[in-house]
């Protein structure tokens, strides 16, 4: 992990998600997409699993470091917050 | 702590011998602790199956009980790893959970590995029918019909997992109505029982007494809000609420009311039954206060809130709603009491969800 590029992060990240939400569309997301809002439509039961899966992936606890969940931004911006912390 | 799920182990304890032992005939249910799950059910407490039994046997009990079961886990590895999938399949607390089994080994297995799970013999069982842990004081209609909904949301999840297309688009697809409406009196008693349960979804994690809520409904300064659930899987009857406190200005206020104008609302309690999740409760909720508030002359939507391990899907949504909280430069820690807000503005209210109906504000 701590070697991988956020490149290489957002690919793992965009399978997560399309897992998580069993949405296979969801692995054309870019790294710039909102994940909240429409498109993505990021919710509570989504994001708690995407959460979930990138503590015990990455061993990074976004939600007890980012009050308001702002690495959840976008694809992009929690690969940033996710590589900062686990290198 | 409250018990909501009772999970069962079959041979010699819910049925009256061991099934696969039992030839073409397989054992009748056990009385005593058929009398027991009967009397649990009708307060609202929820059963599971844990056994080391082929598959067919879960369907055997719910046919021999006349029971539908919550969930049911049938194989032969360890009954803690059993107890564990169906707590997180329900999405219950591990100490919101009673183990049943009549062998000692297995009973000291769960009670080791699942250390806040209450594990009683079938013998403890019969008695524990009078403990407080199974005593709900009050037993709502929504807690009747939990174990229905358990297994609804079974079916619910199935069909989910087969459905091509968008969360929205399933909520579509399954009818799902969610109805905002005014907390009215005879409310009052579901409203105390979300206050007690829901920890995922609650702002404060206080528990909030049935007067206290009784005044509040009838206070001119606060609006008490009750949201249910509904879609062609079964009716969820109440499922979240919140509590606004007005600032000052009277329910009913026009944006030019001295008392309300440049004002904020404030949220003092917001809170959801997990079961309801995922279904787009929630969003509409919170897209109808900010609609209500701005409405009602008010600047801002304020939501404070307890952070704490568990409301993490309760943050995701008010993220998702455009809410933020001032950041401290240390990061949230576990207790912190913390004030979400979002500005409001006639010109950019968010729309509420197509499955959504609610009065507008005046």
């Amino acid at each position: 992990v701590s070697r991988a590029g956020t490149q290489e992060i957002v690919g793992e990240l965009r399978e997560i998600l399309a897992r998580a939400t069993g949405r296979e569309e969801l692995l054309g997301t870019s790294d710039e997409t909102p994940l909240f809002g429409a498109g993505v439509g990021l919710d509570s039961l989504s994001g708690v699993m995407l959460l979930r899966e990138v503590r015990r992936r990455y061993g990074v606890d976004v939600a007890a470091e980012d009050l308001n969940l702002d690495a959840l931004a976008s694809l992009g911006t929690l690969a940033a917050f996710i590589k900062d912390r686990s290198s | 702590m409250m018990v909501k799920c009772v999970i069962w182990d079959l041979d010699n304890t819910l049925l009256s011998g061991v099934y696969l032992e039992s030839g073409t005939q397989p054992p009748a249910a056990d009385p005593a602790m058929l009398a027991v799950l009967r009397q649990l059910r009708a307060r609202g407490i929820i059963h599971a199956i844990a056994t080391r039994n082929p598959a067919e046997a879960a369907g055997y009990a719910a046919s021999v009980t006349g029971m539908e079961f919550a969930a049911a886990e049938c194989g032969w590895g360890r009954k803690s790893d059993a107890v564990r999938r169906i707590i997180t399949e329900l999405g219950l607390a591990a100490d919101a959970v009673a183990f049943v089994d009549d062998d000692l080994y297995e009973r000291a297995e769960v009670s080791l590995a699942v250390p806040e799970a209450l594990v009683l013999s079938p013998e403890d069982m019969a008695d524990a029918v009078g403990w407080p842990e199974f005593s709900p004081a009050t037993v709502t209609a929504e807690a009747r019909r939990r174990g229905e909904m358990y297994a609804e949301r079974r079916r619910r999840q199935e069909e989910a997992r087969a459905f091509a297309g968008s969360r929205d688009e399933f909520l579509r697809y399954c009818g799902t109505r969610v109805t905002i409406a005014p907390a009215r009196e005879e409310d009052a008693p579901r409203l105390h029982e979300l206050s007690v349960r829901t920890h995922q979804f609650n702002t404060t994690g206080e528990a909030v007494a049935e007067a206290a809520l009784r005044a509040l409904i009838a206070s001119p300064a606060h609006e008490v809000t009750a949201v249910r659930l509904s879609d062609r899987f079964g009716d969820d009857g109440l499922v979240g609420a919140s509590i606004v406190d007005l600032g000052g200005g009277a329910r009913g206020g026009r944006p030019t009311d001295a008392g309300t104008g440049g004002g904020e609302w404030t949220v003092t309690l917001l809170m959801m039954s997990c079961r309801a999740m995922g279904r787009g409760v929630i969003e509409a909720l919170l897209a109808w206060l900010a609609r209500s508030a701005a409405r009602g002359g008010a600047q801002a939507l304020a939501v404070p809130c307890l952070v704490t391990p568990l409301n993490v899907p309760l943050r995701l949504a008010l993220a998702a709603a455009g809410f933020r909280a001032p950041e401290t430069p240390e990061g949230p820690s576990a207790g912190d009491a913390v004030r979400y807000s979002r500005a409001l503005s006639l010109t950019t209210l968010p729309a509420l969800p197509g499955w959504a109906t609610a009065p507008e504000a005046p």
